[in-house]
């Protein structure tokens, strides 16, 4: 937080792009994918690179889930709330890793060692209740093999 | 490769794959979709990959990461084949022995097969699994066949068939012809005929035309689209390119969420071999036609599964629908006539091409032709993705092919269509799932994400939970679906935390109806139906968390403590009374118990235990012994404890109670706790009603409910024995003689009749269940049969039938009309009754008892089937035609239930009645028409349990109490803790090692039948405690919330 943004690294993610507007989401998407978030100071080069006002963009990014203006923890911890998660206990595991965490739903730590958010379906239905960190699946869960997982986190 | 330059050269190309295949080669398929991965299949595939490299290599095998194989609950899944051979659950530890045996040498692994969840038959071929059987796998047939990565294996087994034969010899309006005859409707859940929509596009005009795939797949609960595009991706890729030839599109796209990164990788991989093979970009395979694909990742929205909003989010712009006309087909990508359809749908088109539309249109029904991918998910067995034709039953897809409901438990309800769909109750269950037909009933097929509910699922809580998803996707333009959204969210949220009214019930439906009608798009349109659905078919549940402020699944968390207290009739607080067990605190165990409930040792062996049903330990292996504890509790009070001092008299008011059965007694017990001086006149000369009467000796012994009944005494409640209430000492006697209130509970002594031709009182071997149970308790002489036929099935009939066999029947039968399932007595009596030779048939009906001399020489029955369900949702019997036949035997026992006795009321009684003879009470005061008369427990609702019977003795005895101090407003009865919170435990469970209950130690069957001795021995101290830790101890966590007063809503 409170991090500069390389403005010249920027500049070269944006040179691979044609300046049209649609392609202004695949743009967001590769500004994220470089820097973990996209920084609110990203906002005005994108513009302007794209000939499009600011509001915009910023509407564009709000709208959009994926998108995140905040840096993100190490371990970005994922609970489902799908439909079947929910019926098979999906609950504990929300209410576990907030515990654990002591973090709300969207929040980041101090320490960035976690972000906690919760997601509508992960498509693991089989293994309900689920949670993926960074990109591990974790099924079957109760409330003792979250805590294992998660202590053992980096 | 190198590029193919015409369609001859396709051809060519494929024939030569298929003549490079070693048809020796064994093939280990490992299913590496993502549900599989989670479970560990990348190191299974490795592990093979290790094995079949090493020396030795004589075989010829190798492995094959495969795409999804749809039985995601028994991942890891490896199918071996040409031989079929399929196994589930293997580990990388399975593998060595799975090279070495089965691919080596032909050798079965047992522990791998499949094993139904019923019956433990397992299966080893594939086609044979009960899963896969009723499947019709079209769209999903190259699923675990081939590698997704390699467009060869898609090429060899057929893929770009149709596509080649479409560039060779049709017209582009023959394509549209051919999806129009098909019927082939949206996958996606609109349902819009495909046909049409292309047809639309190809008469458009313009320079530019494009085609969209739609894989957004929003729907929680849903991976259907996910499954073919990272199972078979060239099938959907082959359908994309075929649309956009038959409608003169040149630029296409794949919509696919960004966070499906493995359908990212496949796509991207397949659409690049697709260039490389000149199948796709410029001169497809010489034709001179240019068409591509690009990938767009969508960024997050599930709104952006609409069309509109699909475009709008391609064209870089918040993903908002717009109103339509103008339609995609004439204004879409661009403003240029469009193609948007799903995946599902895409992937249907070249089986059109191939099979002829005629064939196609064969499979499902007439309105939906085709296959469904359904994603089967939730409380069900056999948890997964299957492919079925349409207009097969919700049923057959829950029972057939998922193999019902896990531990046994009830099916509530099926929720399909995800966030726009509608519950579907078990009743519905047999409605084809179809584009039209549940429509109906207020739900909709949708994408086919069908999550399975049970007993234990709150609806209220799932319409709440839908709503807060689809108030938090809504993109916000339209006033009805932002605002009428979030209001019907806090609405729900209120009843869920029991501060609901009923006219919010009104406000819900307001609301949703007004939203529905309104909306801009499908998001809104759709978004009530779920919580219209659930107030359908579910009102009561929401009127229970309203009025009475219960959760009857044991869900809600501000009503719940813990889900056995709350399910509980009398609301024991039995985490406390469990955790003072484990901790050796006896004494504090049984006070706990006796807050609630006068008959700890009665229930302790009788109880039918509705708190072991929503036990959470249930979830992890096998429910806490709480009747068991309890029973342990109980006997350890009576054995050590000394006689109790009776509780202080504080009021002035006098209560009267008719009937020392559990009603009777605990209703005085709680009286008299309260301060009042209670009397109670009982008929008989001795007190339990059926506890004492029925109930045979080797389920509750006599000298455990006088241990009981003598407690109650002895905390200063009278009992007046052989004093009934009749016409020479009338309740208006009681009044005059100083009770201020009389609690009538009579119970219901009186038998049913079966009301067949022969059954005539007094002839020999014709013996009521009742009569038989009290004759024997009483130790009368029974004159006992030999073949011994018992009508009836429920606890009075199997209890007849098991004290018949104790009195020397030879051969005892208990003949039930309805079948197996619907049987009221307990699963566990019902094979205690099995286990001691007692035979059950299932589905027959008495027709006529024959006799000879005024003695019974047998029984005539017809058989029974079972219809339609009648309005109760109950499937109603009826008699089969031609299929009566007889048994013989000498002892014929009907016990079809037993009905309040009301003939001790006088004629000119100013009581009122219900429909059915009881007497009329207000459900929750119990107080009949006339204030100072109260009734409970049989004699007002009929035989029941004696929870239920204890529970009502309590609610009449506050209601009693509020009656004196003139308490007006509704009597709620909530849960509540004892006064002191035992320790949580000092070691948590390892919830990973599973530990299943202590087993209560019982007489051998054989033992059993030759006395009445009590069959159940009791828990020892150490088993008791040991039983005991097992409990979570669920109400901890719901203390510190309630402390913490924290928001715990998702």
């Amino acid at each position: 937080m409170g991090q500069e943004l390389d403005l010249e690294l920027l500049g070269e993610i944006l040179k691979q792009f044609q300046p049209v507007r649609e392609n202004l989401i695949p743009v967001l998407q590769a500004v994220q994918e470089q820097f973990g978030y996209l920084h609110p100071d990203a906002v005005g080069p994108v513009a302007k690179f794209m000939k499009i006002f600011p509001s915009e963009v910023a509407g564009v990014i709000s709208f959009y889930s994926q998108f995140t203006t905040t840096p993100r923890g190490k371990n970005v911890i994922r609970v489902c709330r799908g439909t079947a998660c929910h019926v098979r206990g999906g609950r504990t595991v929300y209410q576990t890793v907030r515990k654990f965490t002591q973090l709300e739903d969207g929040a980041t730590s101090e320490d960035m060692r976690f972000t906690f958010e919760t997601v509508a379906c992960l498509g693991a239905c089989a293994l309900s209740p689920v949670m993926v960190i960074n990109k591990a699946y974790y099924g079957k869960l109760n409330a003792g093999r979250i805590e294992a997982v998660l202590k053992n986190l980096p | 490769m190198d590029r193919l330059n015409s369609v001859a050269d396709l051809t060519r190309y494929r024939l030569a794959l298929q003549r490079r295949r070693d048809p020796n080669m064994t093939e280990i398929a490992v299913c590496s979709d993502t549900g599989c991965q989670a479970w560990g299949a990348d190191e299974v595939a490795s592990r093979f990959e290790a094995e079949l490299g090493g020396e030795g290599t004589n075989r010829k095998a190798r492995v094959k990461r495969v795409g999804c194989m749809g039985l995601c609950e028994r991942g890891p899944l490896v199918a071996i084949r040409p031989h079929g051979i399929f196994y589930q659950r293997v580990s990388a530890e399975d593998v060595p022995e799975v090279v070495s045996e089965t691919i080596d040498r032909y050798n079965i692994l047992g522990r791998l097969l499949y094993a139904d969840p019923d019956s433990e038959k397992r299966f080893v071929y594939e086609p044979e699994i009960p899963f896969f059987a009723q499947q019709k796998r079209l769209l999903l047939s190259l699923n675990g066949l081939i590698d997704p990565l390699s467009i060869e294996e898609a090429i060899v087994h057929g893929g770009y068939t149709a596509l080649e034969e479409v560039l060779a010899s049709w017209e582009p309006a023959r394509v549209v012809d051919a999806i129009e005859r098909s019927g082939l409707r949206g996958r996606g859940g609109g349902g819009f005929p495909a046909g049409t929509k292309w047809r639309l596009t190809l008469l458009a005009e313009g320079p530019r035309k494009f085609v969209i795939c739609n894989a957004a797949e929003g729907d929680p609960g849903a991976f259907m689209d996910r499954a073919v595009l990272q199972g078979n991706p060239h099938s959907v890729i082959e359908g994309v390119i075929i649309a956009a030839y038959a409608v003169g599109a040149t630029e296409g796209y794949i919509y696919l969420r960004a966070d499906y990164p493995l359908a990212i990788q496949r796509i991207t991989t397949a659409l690049d071999q697709a260039r490389d093979l000149g199948l796709l970009g410029e001169n497809i395979l010489g034709t001179g036609i240019d068409f591509d694909i690009r990938l767009f990742q969508g960024a997050g929205a599930f709104v952006c599964g609409e069309e509109t909003a699909q475009i709008a989010a391609i064209e870089g712009r918040r993903g908002m629908p717009r109103p339509r006309p103008p339609y995609p087909e004439h204004s879409g990508l661009f403003g240029c006539p469009t193609v948007v359809n799903n995946v599902e749908t895409f992937a249907n088109v070249p089986h059109i091409i191939v099979m002829g539309p005629d064939v196609y249109s064969l499979i499902g029904t007439e309105g939906s032709t085709g296959t469904k991918i359904l994603a089967l998910t939730g409380k069900v067995n056999n948890s997964g993705l299957v492919e079925v034709p349409m207009g097969i039953t919700l049923r057959q897809v829950v029972f057939d092919i998922g193999r019902g409901i896990p531990r046994d438990r009830k099916c509530k309800a099926v929720q399909i269509g995800g966030p726009s769909g509608g519950c579907i109750p078990e009743k519905l269950l047999d409605l084809p799932i179809d584009f039209d037909s549940l429509r109906a009933v207020g739900s909709m097929m949708g994408s086919g994400a069908m999550v399975v509910m049970d007993e234990n699922t709150c609806m209220v809580e799932v319409a709440r939970y839908f709503l807060s998803f689809t108030a938090d996707e809504s993109c916000g333009q339209c006033a009805p679906c932002r605002i009428g959204s979030k209001q019907m969210l806090e609405i729900l949220t209120k009843i869920t935390r029991g501060l609901g009214t009923l006219k919010d019930l009104e406000r819900l439906e307001r609301i949703g109806h007004l939203v529905q009608r309104t909306s801009l798009c499908g998001l809104g349109q759709t978004c009530p139906n779920p919580v219209l659905s659930a107030l359908t078919y579910f009102r009561d549940e929401f009127e229970a968390h309203i009025v009475r402020k219960r959760c009857p699944a044991g869900v809600c968390e501000a009503l719940v403590l813990s889900p056995c207290q709350h399910t509980c009739p009398a609301g024991i607080d039995v985490p406390s009374y469990v955790a003072f067990l484990s901790q050796g605190d006896y004494e504090k165990a049984i006070d706990v118990i006796r807050e609630r409930n006068p008959f700890p040792a009665v229930c302790g062996r009788i109880c039918h235990h509705p708190c072991e049903g929503k036990c959470r330990r249930g979830e992890v292996d096998e429910p806490v012994s709480i009747r068991y504890l309890k029973r342990f509790a109980a006997d350890w009070a009576y054995a050590n404890q000394a006689p109790p001092e009776p509780f202080p008299v504080t009021r002035k008011q006098r209560v009267t109670v008719v009937g020392a059965g559990p009603a009777g007694l605990s209703c005085a017990y709680f009286l008299a706790k309260m301060g009042y001086k209670t009397t109670v006149f009982e008929a008989l000369s001795h007190g339990g009603g059926m506890l004492d009467v029925a109930l045979p000796e080797f389920r509750l012994p006599k000298d455990v409910l006088r241990k009981e009944i003598d407690y109650i005494q002895a905390k200063g409640v009278e009992i007046l024995y052989d004093s009934p209430i009749n016409q020479y000492h009338t309740l208006e006697d009681l009044r005059a003689e100083g009770f201020d209130a009389v609690f009538v509970a009579a119970g219901a002594h009186r038998s049913q009749e079966l009301r067949i031709p022969g059954e005539q009182e007094g002839i020999e071997g014709l013996s009521y269940g009742l009569h038989l149970l009290r004759d024997v308790k009483a130790g009368e002489h029974v004159r006992m049969g030999n073949r011994v036929l018992i009508i009836g099935g429920g606890n009075t009939a199997v209890d007849a039938a098991r004290s018949a066999l104790r009195r020397g029947a030879r051969h005892v039968t208990v003949m039930y009309r309805r079948s197996r399932e619907e049987m009221p007595v307990s699963p566990y009596e019902f094979h205690q009754a099995q286990e001691e030779g007692i035979e059950f048939q299932f589905l027959v009906s008495p027709t006529r008892i024959e006799r000879t001399n005024g003695k019974v020489t047998g029984v005539r029955f017809i058989r029974m089937s079972l219809g339609e369900p009648d309005e109760s949702g109950r499937r109603k019997p009826f008699p089969v035609e031609g299929s009566d036949f007889f048994l013989e035997a000498d002892m014929v026992v009907p016990a079809v239930g037993q009905a309040p006795d009301l003939s001790f009321l006088p004629a000119d009684s100013q009581l009122e009645r219900v429909k059915w003879g009881a007497l009329k009470v207000d459900p929750d005061t119990l107080c009949t028409n006339i204030p100072w008369i109260f009734a409970g427990g049989d004699f007002v609702t009929g035989p029941s349990m004696v929870i239920y019977a204890i529970a009502t003795g309590r609610r009449a005895a506050l209601s009693i109490d509020r009656y004196f101090r003139g308490a007006k407003d509704p009597l709620i009865i909530t849960d509540e803790k004892y006064h002191f919170i035992p320790e949580p435990p000092s070691r948590p469970e390892d919830l990973d090692q599973p530990r299943p209950r202590v087993e209560m130690p019982s007489l051998r069957p054989a033992e059993r039948v030759s006395s009445f001795c009590e069959l159940e021995t009791g828990f020892t101290e150490d088993q008791a405690r040991i039983e005991a830790s097992r409990c979570l101890r669920c109400d901890l966590e719901r203390m510190k919330e309630i402390e913490s007063r924290s928001d715990t809503d998702l």
